[in-house]
């Protein structure tokens, strides 16, 4: 099996896997949007493998040189993302939290109040 | 002025009613008080029930998880901020504070106009005050000398959570405050910010019960943790 092969397989496939969890409503088109390019880039050099052979040349590092250094900057940026991401969940969880605190300290005093 | 007294509380079954009982000499008119359960999972909010049916200026809120002491206070700012009050004292559950302090720390606080005042155990010439474990008390020094060289003022224990915040603070943390170990980035976010900060002399006894937030090889991500973030907040642009 060549290099092309390979990317040709796992492109498809992962444009499988991604339309298949978007289908079933588990993954936000909002992410799946990252990872439908991602497939598509692996289609594209599986289809046309002088694009990273060219980088290659131009950054004279060895084929699986350049192709590791694709794949380590996707990981990278798409982690990188995920970190931010989950930052922004953190305060808005825990600005739910905290209001749900309150709102349930003031029923509270409301009930006692009433009563 | 109305005061709200801040008390973070997590699992502090064994301090929480000698510590309250300790607060029940100051004027309840003048004085409320807010315990924050941050999530406990021993026999504080059972506590905090019983003890704010009988208690006509103490109330609490329970955070549904423990989310740290950051959140904790900054819940208490926010409960103070929509109830407009005009100062904070955050005070600790488990009896390290001194409640003989308190009225220093808002006098402090008024007289020189102060948006934030930290209580100082160094400021403090009672011989039998407790000054921290020395391991501690190098921290302490580090944090003091970092915010001296990145902000130019002069403060002697950054990490005290003894302190006492304005209506200008109380407003801006309400809406954002550091997530853990807040206390010396806090401090540094007002003097960044040109916030009046200032210090108090403030008795502290040892710890009665409860474990403390920064233990063994938490101790190390703490320092990393909190100089990062100074560091960090010194390159942001002012805030308000």
């Amino acid at each position: 099996m060549t290099a092309e092969t390979l990317m040709l397989i796992c492109g498809t496939g992962q444009f499988l896997i991604t339309v298949y969890w978007v289908r079933k409503r588990e993954l936000r088109e909002k992410y799946a949007i990252v990872w439908l390019g991602l497939a598509t880039m692996l289609l594209l050099v599986g289809i046309f493998p002088t694009l990273i052979m060219d980088f290659a040349d131009w950054t004279h590092l060895s084929f699986p040189a350049a192709a590791l250094f694709f794949a380590l900057a996707a990981i990278y940026l798409y982690a990188f993302t995920v970190s931010i991401s989950l930052s922004h969940q953190y305060r808005r969880s825990i600005r739910l939290s905290q209001e749900i605190a309150l709102l349930e300290q003031r029923i509270r005093t409301l009930e006692t109040e009433q009563s | 002025m109305a005061t709200l007294i801040v008390i973070p509380a997590f699992n502090e079954e064994s301090s929480l009613l000698s510590t309250l009982d300790s607060l029940a000499c100051l004027d309840s008119t003048e004085f409320h008080i807010l315990v924050v359960d941050d999530g406990s999972n021993d026999g504080t909010a059972a506590i905090l029930r019983e003890r704010s049916q009988s208690t006509e200026n103490m109330t609490f809120v329970s955070l549904p998880m423990n989310a740290g002491i950051g959140v904790a206070v900054q819940t208490g700012l926010i409960y103070a901020h929509n109830h407009d009050y005009d100062y904070v004292l955050q005070y600790d559950a488990d009896g390290q504070h001194s409640v003989e302090s308190i009225d220093g720390l808002l006098r402090a606080a008024t007289v020189d106009n102060l948006d934030l005042c930290v209580g100082s155990r160094f400021l403090n010439a009672d011989e039998s005050n407790f000054k921290s474990t020395p391991v501690r008390r190098i921290g302490i020094r580090f944090f003091a000398r970092l915010i001296g060289l990145l902000a130019g003022v002069h403060v002697t224990d950054p990490t005290s959570g003894f302190r006492v915040y304005g209506r200008r603070a109380i407003a801006v943390f309400a809406q954002q405050y550091p997530d853990d170990f807040p206390e010396p980035e806090a401090l540094f976010w007002c003097t960044r910010n040109g916030l009046r900060v200032g210090e108090s002399a403030a008795k502290m006894h040892v710890r009665q019960g409860g474990v403390s937030s920064i233990r063994y090889a938490r101790t190390v991500y703490y320092m990393i943790k909190v100089t990062i973030a100074i560091i960090i907040d010194r390159i942001r642009s002012k805030e308000v």
